[in-house]
């Protein structure tokens, strides 16, 4: 079959059914026949396709980023304890804030004192970025990473800023910013899926939905990969010898090929019938992925992989998971937080307890990536983006936690096309508002896709009777924080 | 209605006209020829079918309906402003001269400064659409209505056709059309092909051999027919159906988002559904009842058992998402809103409203005041416990049960009056005397100088509602007195009960509610005097249900005493918002509602305060009230108040001590009588509130509002009819706008969604969407007619059905002809069936049919789902329902946002959020995987495989069953070879790793394992 008499046969719907197999245009190539499977391809009219009939090739400029590694700190990390140092807090420690400034309403309402960070500040690096004694390892990487100060959300609430960070909207169905990606550019593994979440132990509020497909097709959603033996859903043979299995898989094979014998041309079922060879090889490719305790015994302790803390060596395993999905050509890999003693990153209460056991389960993992990445030139090639849904505020909830705080929060950027050893936008001396360069969630996302190669504007889908983008009608590349 | 839109059609053109001769002429609308002289457009080109598509697509975005965004103040979607004079001279569009028109000068332009679309808009006119615009205006550039807005009307038919009946005019459209293309259809479909298509699409089961067997044998000439109606009748139809319309209505029985929170009852309402469905009730009444339901006056009642249908029907309403302690609820409730209108408008509209929340469409004549009329009449509703199963009998038994009670009073009476005379020595009777003098009735409302102030919002002490909303029967028609609740542990009657808003009126858990009218809060707290048993107080802030901790906690309250007591609601925190107060009896357990049958309320008061509560008046009561007169009236039931209190200060002091024993076998039997109205089941749907009219959200944000409130009315485009009713929340008269026969789109969306459904794409292909940027019809004429026939025959979904099944088009085998393959590869035209894979639902239920494990009983709860170690997150359901769903069919499983079942959602199966009238198809690896190593699969075709052997059988016999039962036919004699070879090769495998004993059924176990992944099973041809 050549694939200009297929174009022919297809609709575009059938077309776009096509693409939506999995593995992106690549895939959809290799169905048609005419190019082998794992021919990477980074432009052809198929991608326009794919991409719903958005203008130009994709990408529509040369890419910075391969890869994306998004580290999710789930919860909200408090900026005036890690990347945004408030000497002023110290200085007003226990006065009402009240008389500082205009007090927004928080979640809880139950507004405390000013609140002095548990935590010393220093500066690092040839670049002097000031961090906190809450992550002594990823101090050791700033001149790598660009700090943003002046990010702001649009909810106050969990599960609606988890659904504006992820899909750009904070409503639930909405398709997650993997999805996107993996919608424009497919996913240059055929043997893997493009868009992973890797699971370390706690889903954020607004569930599973955070790494869905919404109205694009269900084949841009993430594949959650837990830790352990069985990573993804089914993965397994419950035969208990491959003999079995693959016995069955080749009679299969033949009484389909039959089934088309019959009919003749059935786009449908040819590719249902490739979509096996696919999840054959899967059933290989993604132990083989898992295994990672063939790596040096030095490569496992950078990530962490020897730690008293179990949660820190299970961060690690993910971390350097991520690394080798990077290496395999995944484009975006999304971790989750592991489950240590409090919850998440949301320290309502006992901040400093609760933010140093996360950060402890954090820290030296993410360092390791950063420096296993870079000693691999990979980092010149993937984007790693660490943030929360939100911050907190600069004053108690109760007398030891910190609310919700929407209104400013930090978080950094490393690796391909960013400019490293930077720090972008500003706050108010409480941290409590931005006042120099805000930063949205939308200009996080269409930064992101910049690096890849993609125009915000013109990643498009059409549903509900418009052309609907992850940036909605907004977004801005972060000029500031690009080489 | 349709007065205002004759105005726009022609007389004797039909819109569909110019479409019908460039068939005729075997014009093929794309791809079009490149060639300069372009062989092919057509001379006048048609504003809906090829105009409009290059406007909407380049122009509108600037120059359409939006003002908002409108450059240089032109508008090209109407004739009037498209051809008037240009703010800098020249006109866009002179009618009949294109040479003159600005419009083509720009779009034909390579200047930046002048070329239209500006180069910053990455769009360029093809020369095609250059000279498609050129000559229309050349021809006078006729703008029309859009297609849609246009009502159907039967299109002219040949006379042999005019009895011939609807499926006779489908393949004589169908045929007339491929005629056109000259086009040969494919033959018809072998019956085993045909009745597998007609049972999974009507039933979404396999049919069983012997019914295949059955038609096979069947030589009549409606064999065919026979097997059509016998599906239509089967409670499987309705089971299939249901799911289609919960695809549109975002069915879900748990709200998403932090905790995943139940919809209380959703399943009553999918129960509905297949009811409906099955008994074929007409599509305009399942409308009605989805809008205003509740409203009905005379409901329609299920067939069996006589209950109320009607008032499951807005239960859709209610399953929209819900967020766990928004910060701000105004917002929720905007959310929430948006998402009703988002889908309603699509489900019976095919229309977008949802775009008009922050600005005028863009592309369909929707004014952001359609959105905020809609919006108001949503806001209007509230949401209320709607009980399941009322009958009509019901308010007999009320009324019974108030006859018992005048009866026990009656012996409790005459018990005091025998007292009385035993007493009479004892007491003097002096004249009443008069109050010292009447007390001024303390005012409504009132402020302090020191600040502070208070509302009173209700006192039914007076004998009357005072204003608020009683629903439901539990709190009657006014506040009663001098009635009382049965105490069984007390041996003697102790009080009566003074008058106030109360359940004493027939008796404790009777559904209902006591509302008060809407009101802003302006107080600190809100105080409500109640007494009662499980029961509740709320106050309801912007329509919010979900009250609860971190910040909502405060504003409900358990009535948990028996005396009367005051609760107290701190609502500071909300000033300025809109909110009412609900005496509910019953309670909420992590939002569930329900209503223990011990439940009661009684409610003397509502104040509003701030500062310190007001003190209500104490009612003072005339003294040396003659007692029997007052026991007289009080078993008459006409006591006035003074009378009630001389009663209850006699049973205080003892004097009187009526004991129930004497009564036992009546209160006895009265209670019983109660709990024949009791009813246990709820769902959460709308009742009416006060009408509230909306402002416009400026740019869709909460907080800034037009200055003027929208009044309610239907969509623009559809009903400019200005005596919209503007009384309640106006739901009933939206209802019958929808309904109207003359709204040009209720009956083609639906029979479009019918054919959508049959044939695998709709006559319009985007099933939700008949505005401009949805599809055009590729029949236009058979959509109309259909649609006019649907209404004729009484919005009957299954005769439509019916006649579109019976068609030769829907017969056609899969296998397509090669000619028409590349004459219409995208098969437009119906040249053949199209194969279809089979949606998630009915292959689990295929499987679960054919291993003999389905368990076809209907209705009910939800079977918990099934919970794998990669189902994560808060909300997560304590128990893990079984790996087989026990065997029930896919509707019956629980669909919870934030848990959905894996298999169904890789086999395509929406995520609830909005409506999904064409599911994706898609082909993913998770598919077969999941076919391939899911347990619940293997573990399914190891049963199979034990039916198979659990009757002596040869191993040809076997296979032909497996054949028969998962594809509807015999085996070739090649399939069997091939089968007996896998068997033969497994066996082999087994045999030599030492496995004699279990040889026999893992070979089958494998072999049907193998049947349930071969395309063959998972898609329909």
């Amino acid at each position: 079959m050549k694939s200009h008499t297929c174009n022919h046969r297809m609709s575009r719907r059938e077309m776009l059914t096509l693409c939506r197999n999995g593995f992106g245009s690549v895939a959809l190539l290799g169905l048609m026949g005419s190019i082998p499977f794992g021919t990477k391809l980074l432009a052809t009219t198929e991608k326009i396709a794919a991409a719903g009939g958005g203008t130009g090739l994709i990408p529509h400029f040369p890419a910075k980023a391969r890869s994306i590694i998004f580290l999710y700190m789930d919860g909200g990390i408090s900026q005036v304890d890690s990347f945004d140092p408030k000497p002023r807090l110290a200085k007003e420690n226990g006065q009402n804030p009240y008389e500082k400034f205009e007090v927004q309403a928080t979640q809880f309402n139950n507004i405390g004192k000013i609140l002095k960070s548990p935590w010393d500040f220093r500066q690092y690096g040839d670049s002097g970025i000031w961090v906190s004694d809450l992550f002594p390892h990823i101090a050791t990487c700033v001149d790598d990473i660009a700090v943003i100060r002046s990010m702001v959300s649009d909810f106050p609430e969990h599960t609606n800023a988890n659904y504006f960070l992820h899909t750009g909207i904070g409503i639930q169905g909405r398709p997650s910013m993997g999805a996107w990606i993996n919608y424009g550019l497919g996913s240059e593994n055929e043997d893997l899926p493009g868009y992973v979440v890797l699971d370390g132990g706690l889903t954020p509020p607004g569930g599973l939905d955070n790494f869905k497909s919404g109205f694009l097709p269900a084949s841009f959603q993430a594949s959650i990969f837990n830790s352990g033996e069985m990573p993804l859903a089914n993965i397994r043979p419950l035969e208990n010898e491959s003999a079995i299995q693959d016995q069955k898989l080749r009679f299969m094979q033949q009484m389909d090929q039959r089934l088309l014998g019959k009919i003749g041309h059935a786009d449908q079922i040819e590719s249902a019938i490739s979509n096996y060879e696919l999840a054959y090889r899967m059933q290989a490719s993604v132990p083989e992925l898992a295994a990672i305790a063939g790596e040096t015994r030095a490569t496992q302790n950078l990530y962490g992989l020897f730690s008293d803390d179990p949660n820190t060596r299970s961060y690690g395993a993910q971390c350097l998971l991520a690394r080798r999905l990077v290496e395999r050509g995944v484009r975006f890999i999304e971790l989750t937080c592991p489950r240590v003693k409090a919850d998440r990153w949301d320290q309502h209460q006992g901040l400093k307890e609760g933010h140093e056991l996360n950060a402890h389960a954090v820290d030296q993992p993410i360092a390791g990536l950063l420096k296993d990445l870079k000693s691999r030139g990979l980092l010149e090639e993937t984007l790693v983006v660490f943030a929360c849904e939100f911050g907190r505020t600069p004053f108690a909830q109760g007398t030891d936690g910190r609310d919700h705080n929407p209104s400013a929060f930090s978080i950094w950027l490393a690796g391909a096309g960013i400019k490293a050893g930077t720090v972008y936008g500003m706050t108010d001396e409480y941290g409590y508002n931005v006042v120099e360069n805000k930063t949205t969630i939308h200009d996080l996302h269409a930064t992101m896709l910049h690096l890849l190669g993609v125009d915000h504007e013109r990643l498009t889908y059409h549903f509900s009777g418009r052309d609907i983008r992850l940036t909605d009608v907004h977004g801005q590349v972060i000029k500031g924080i690009l080489t | 209605m349709a007065k205002a839109i004759k105005i726009f059609s022609w007389p004797y053109l039909r819109w569909w006209m110019p479409l019908v001769v460039l068939l005729a002429a075997g014009f093929v609308v794309k791809p079009w020829g490149r060639e300069k002289n372009f062989p092919g457009l057509p001379e006048t080109p048609d504003y809906n079918y090829h105009i409009r598509p290059i406007l909407s697509a380049n122009c509108y975005v600037c120059h359409g309906p939006d003002s908002s965004s409108r450059e240089a103040n032109l508008r090209l979607d109407n004739f009037a402003d498209a051809t008037a004079p240009l703010e800098d001279g020249g006109f866009a569009i002179v009618p009949g001269n294109a040479a003159r028109s600005e419009l083509l000068r720009r779009v034909s332009s390579h200047d930046p400064d002048l070329q239209m679309p500006p180069p910053k808009a990455k769009k360029v006119l093809s020369e095609t659409e250059i000279e498609l615009l050129r000559r229309w205006i050349d021809k006078g550039a006729e703008w029309k209505t859009h297609w849609s807005f246009i009502p159907p009307e039967k299109p002219r038919l040949p006379r042999k056709l005019k009895k011939a009946g609807a499926t006779a005019v489908v393949d004589y459209f169908i045929e007339k059309e491929l005629e056109n293309r000259g086009l040969t259809p494919s033959p018809e479909a072998d019956k085993n092909v045909q009745i597998r298509r007609l049972s999974y699409l009507l039933t979404g089961l396999p049919p069983t051999p012997e019914e295949v067997s059955a038609f096979l044998s069947d030589s009549s000439d409606n064999a065919y027919e026979k097997v059509v109606d016998r599906l239509l009748d089967s409670p499987h139809f309705g089971e299939r159906w249901a799911r289609h319309w919960m695809d549109l209505v975002r069915y879900a029985e748990s709200m998403g988002h932090e905790f995943d929170y139940n919809v209380g009852g959703a399943w009553h309402y999918r129960d509905y559904l297949i009811r409906a469905f099955n008994e074929d009730v007409p599509y305009n009444q399942l409308v009605v009842e989805h809008l205003a339901g509740d409203m009905l006056t005379s409901p329609r009642l299920s067939s069996a058992q006589g209950f109320n249908e009607s008032v499951i029907g807005t239960a859709f309403f209610y399953m929209g998402e819900g967020k766990h302690s928004p910060v701000s609820i105004k917002q929720e409730e905007a959310d929430r809103i948006d998402n009703m209108i988002d889908v309603t408008s699509k489900t019976f509209q095919g229309l977008t409203v949802g775009c008009a929340r922050c600005h005028d469409h863009k592309f369909d004549p929707i004014p952001t005041t359609d959105y905020y009329a809609m919006y108001g009449m949503l806001e209007s509703a509230r949401f209320t416990p709607q009980p399941i199963g009322q009958t009509a009998a019901d308010e007999e038994i009320l009324a019974m049960l108030d006859r018992q009670q005048t009866a026990i009073r009656q012996k409790l009476g005459e018990q005091m009056m025998e007292s009385l005379d035993k007493l009479k020595p004892l007491t003097p009777l002096l004249p009443p005397t008069p109050l010292p003098q009447t007390p001024t009735p303390k005012p409504k409302e009132q402020m302090s100088e020191e600040g502070n102030s208070y509302k009173i919002l209700g006192d039914f002490r007076k004998g009357d509602f005072d204003g608020w909303y009683s629903n439901g029967f539990a709190f009657g028609d006014k506040p009663v007195g001098g009635k009382f609740l049965p105490d069984t542990n007390s041996c003697c009657l102790t009080a009566v009960s003074p008058p106030s808003a109360s359940m004493r009126k027939y008796g404790p858990g009777i559904h209902g509610a006591l509302r008060s009218p809407n009101f802003t809060i302006n107080h600190d707290f809100i105080e409500v005097r109640a007494a009662g048993k499980n029961s509740i107080i709320r106050t309801v802030i912007d329509n919010f249900q979900l009250i609860q901790w971190p910040i909502y906690g405060d504003i409900s309250k358990t009535i948990e005493s028996e005396e009367m007591t005051n609760y107290r609601m701190d609502v500071a925190m909300w000033k300025g918002h809109k909110a009412y107060i609900e005496i509910l009896p019953g309670l909420f357990d992590r939002h569930t509602y329900s209503l223990p049958s011990d439940a009661w309320a009684e409610v003397e008061y509502a104040t509003a305060w701030t500062g310190t509560s007001p003190e209500m008046e104490v009612p003072r009561f005339l003294a040396n009230i003659d007692p029997a007169v007052a026991v007289r009236n009080w078993m008459a039931g006409t006591a006035t108040s003074d009378e009630l209190h001389r009663i209850n200060e006699l049973l205080k002091n003892k004097k009187i001590q009526p004991s129930f024993k004497s009564v036992k076998k009546e209160v006895e039997s009265w209670y019983k009588l109660t709990q024949k109205v009791y009813r246990p089941g709820y769902i959460i749907g709308f009742t009416e509130g006060d009408s509230v009219f909306s402002p416009v959200f400026i740019r869709g944000k909460v907080g800034q509002y037009s200055e003027f409130t929208v009044p309610h009315q239907f969509l623009y485009a559809i009903s400019k009819d200005e005596k919209f009713s503007q009384k309640g929340s106006g739901r009933m008269a939206w209802a019958a706008a929808v309904t109207d026969p003359s709204n040009p789109l209720t009956s083609r969306v639906m029979v479009n969604r019918i054919w959508h459904y049959l044939f695998g794409r709709g006559i319009v292909e985007t099933v939700d969407n008949f505005g401009l940027q949805g599809k055009l019809p590729t029949h236009p004429e058979l959509l109309d007619y259909l649609a006019v026939n649907f209404v004729e025959e009484g919005w009957s979904m299954k005769k439509t059905i019916r006649h579109l099944v019976l068609s030769q088009a829907f017969r056609r085998s899969s296998e397509v002809i090669s000619p028409n393959e590349n004459a219409d590869p995208e098969n437009l035209s119906w040249h053949h069936f199209p194969v279809r894979r089979l949606e998630a639902e009915a292959i689990r239920d295929g499987i679960l049919a054919i291993s003999g494990c389905l368990d076809s009983a209907m209705f009910g709860h939800s079977v918990p789902i099934h919970l794998t170690p990669f189902m994560t997150g808060r909300g997560r359901p304590d128990v893990s329902g079984p790996l087989d769903g026990s065997g029930r069919r896919s509707i019956y499983l629980a669909i919870r946002r934030n848990f959905l079942s894996p298999m169904m959602l890789v086999f395509d199966m929406p995520m609830p959020f909005s409506t999904f009238g064409n599911r994706n198809v898609t082909n993913v690896p998770a598919q077969s995987l999941t076919l391939m190593n899911d347990p619940f699969v293997q573990e399914e075709a190891g049963y199979w495989a034990e039916k198979l052997l659990s009757t002596p059988a040869s191993q040809e016999a076997r296979i032909r069953s497996v054949y028969q039962q998962a594809f509807s036919r015999e085996p070739t004699e090649e399939e069997k070879l091939q089968a007996e070879n896998f068997l033969e090769k497994q066996a082999d495998y087994y045999r030599s790793k030492g496995r004699e004993a279990e040889v026999e059924r893992q070979v089958w176990s494998d072999y049907c394992h193998t049947i349930f992944n071969l395309k063959e099973f998972i898609h329909l041809l």
